[in-house]
């Protein structure tokens, strides 16, 4: 079964597609059949990472039942190994995927047959970016060292907690779930995950085993991108662990990465970055990472949606 | 995989508030404090928008409680007896020693091969060559041979490994030296470093006299000075 990679995090320009394009490249030299999906719907720029400037299929010939398979919609790139589904060239209202067509995007990606399959969020906690990061138990997180950046990851954090514990119920159940938590803890609590979990344990105990269980299977990682020599190096580990005490999510620090300008130089002759400037701290970071990556492979895939 | 929020901050032990063991030196708490003020302090990029200022605030003040606890040693083992009691922490008979900070060096330690005995040694040896009749008497003629040599340092009680040890000389060449081995010695300029290293270990002075003193009554010397 494939290993799946969601790549997200809160912020916009945190390098989450670039990400995506250099772990892709490393995985599929390391001779990994390797597949990147851009589901950074409605502002997909993936392809032109990988050198696939004008991909003829692309995601929206799938929703739009012009093909009946997703694998039908890969694209090869020129790098060996390495695939694409493109999410260019889709129409305007691809971003505002019904439900339906994100529950058949789901289980057509777990069907795909390939050893690496990296999923290009985009940025924000839109639904369908959340459900996409809960396909998999091991997600990373992109993150830059500016309070921006990591005011969204903690963003993002909560709304994937909010996320599942609501999966866990009905629709109807959930609103009046989150009355209740309102009464119990006064006005705004329901923002607040944990104030929901501590009343989850008191009032539904089988379904906080559950959650409980769940959460715990997850192995989510931090990446930090783009940091500049002068940033704390300490600041990664110091995120997973408030992370951990103050959000109960379990986050591996997975690596820094460094910044460099020739990285925006790279993406604007439309070459990669790891072949034109491979001796660059930057290349040396990812190239770690992808390591880290190869080895930590998990149990994953569980997709409450049959 | 330690639960999924077992508790909430406030719930904490200030142990666990600091990330630290039962048994911490008091050098880990106040390090632990100081790591915990980067990440909880106001300014801090890393728990940034994660809490409103007054939760901010209890946060701080939890730290500052914890941190007074546990950095006083009467108030920590008050704190530590109340946790033993809930059975929080092990009892003291369970506890593992508590570690401390270890010396590097420890000037207090008598035996080894510290500097400062070493030193005492040589002023010992000087003493007893200047004190030594014998050695005078050897030190004050015109000639000095190897068996001289060998005399002063068994007045001394010096055993010739001792010496091989500390100036590096092969065995083989300083005995040679004492027995008067003359077929036996190494050339004349390594011979005269030789027996300044051996007369300066056995602090016989002055090394560089009795020394050319020694060469002069070697056979030959004529000839090689001429």
């Amino acid at each position: 079964m494939a290993q799946i990679w969601p790549i997200g995090g809160g912020k916009g320009g945190s390098g989450k597609s670039f990400l995506a394009s250099c772990l892709g490249r490393l995985l599929a030299g390391l001779g990994k059949k390797t597949l990147l999906v851009d589901l950074d719907l409605g502002s997909a720029n993936l392809h032109t990472l990988v050198d696939v400037p004008y991909p003829e299929k692309s995601f929206s010939d799938f929703i739009r039942k012009k093909v009946p398979l997703l694998a039908d919609v890969v694209l090869e790139t020129p790098v060996p190994n390495l695939y694409i589904i493109s999410g260019a060239h889709d129409n305007l209202d691809v971003a505002n995927l019904p439900y339906e067509q994100k529950i058949k995007t789901l289980k057509a990606i777990a069907k795909l047959d390939y050893d690496w399959i990296m999923l290009d969020l985009g940025a924000g906690t839109s639904f369908n970016t959340l459900d996409f990061f809960l396909v998999s138990q091991s997600s990373i997180f992109v993150t830059t060292p500016e309070p921006t950046s990591i005011e969204n990851i903690y963003r993002l954090v909560r709304a994937i907690y909010f996320r599942r514990i609501r999966q866990y119920f009905t629709v109807t159940e959930f609103g009046r779930l989150q009355d209740e938590v309102a009464q119990c803890f006064g006005e705004g609590a329901f923002n607040k995950p944990d104030l929901i979990m501590e009343f989850i344990r008191t009032n539904h105990p089988e379904k906080c085993s559950l959650l409980e269980e769940d959460f715990s299977s997850f192995r989510f990682k931090l990446v930090l991108n783009q940091l500049r020599k002068h940033n704390n190096i300490a600041l990664g580990p110091q995120v997973c662990n408030i992370i951990e005490k103050h959000l109960g999510f379990h986050v591996d620090f997975a690596g820094n990465v460094a910044f460099d300008d020739r990285v925006h130089d790279a993406i604007c002759q439309r070459v990669s970055f790891l072949e034109r400037y491979p001796y660059t701290r930057t290349a040396y970071d990812l190239r770690e990472l992808s390591k880290s990556l190869a080895q930590s492979a998990g149990q994953q895939m569980v997709i409450p949606y049959s | 995989m330690h639960g999924f929020m077992k508790k909430d901050f406030s719930k904490l032990n200030y142990y666990e508030m600091l990330d630290i063991s039962p048994d911490a030196a008091f050098f880990e708490i106040r390090h632990a404090y100081n790591a915990a003020l980067q990440i909880y302090e106001a300014d801090s990029v890393v728990s940034f928008s994660l809490f409103s200022p007054e939760e901010r605030k209890k946060i701080l003040s939890l730290l500052e409680e914890a941190y007074l606890t546990l950095i006083n040693a009467q108030e920590r083992k008050k704190y530590d007896e109340e946790l033993m009691q809930e059975g929080v922490i092990a009892s003291e008979k369970d506890k593992k020693i508590t570690r401390r900070p270890v010396c590097i060096y420890d000037i207090k330690r008598q035996t080894g091969t510290s500097m400062l005995p070493k030193k005492n040694e040589k002023v010992i040896l000087r003493e007893s060559v200047v004190q030594n009749k014998k050695i005078n008497e050897i030190l004050s003629g015109p000639h000095i041979s190897g068996a001289d040599f060998k005399e002063i340092r068994n007045e001394l009680g010096v055993p010739l490994e001792k010496i091989a040890q500390e100036t590096r000389v092969r065995l083989d060449y300083l005995s040679c030296i004492e027995e008067d081995k003359i077929d036996r010695l190494p050339v004349a300029a390594f011979l005269k470093g030789f027996v300044k290293s051996y007369l300066k270990c056995l602090c016989v002075e002055p090394a560089d006299e009795i020394c050319a003193r020694y060469m002069r009554g070697l056979p030959g010397a004529e000839k090689q000075a001429g």
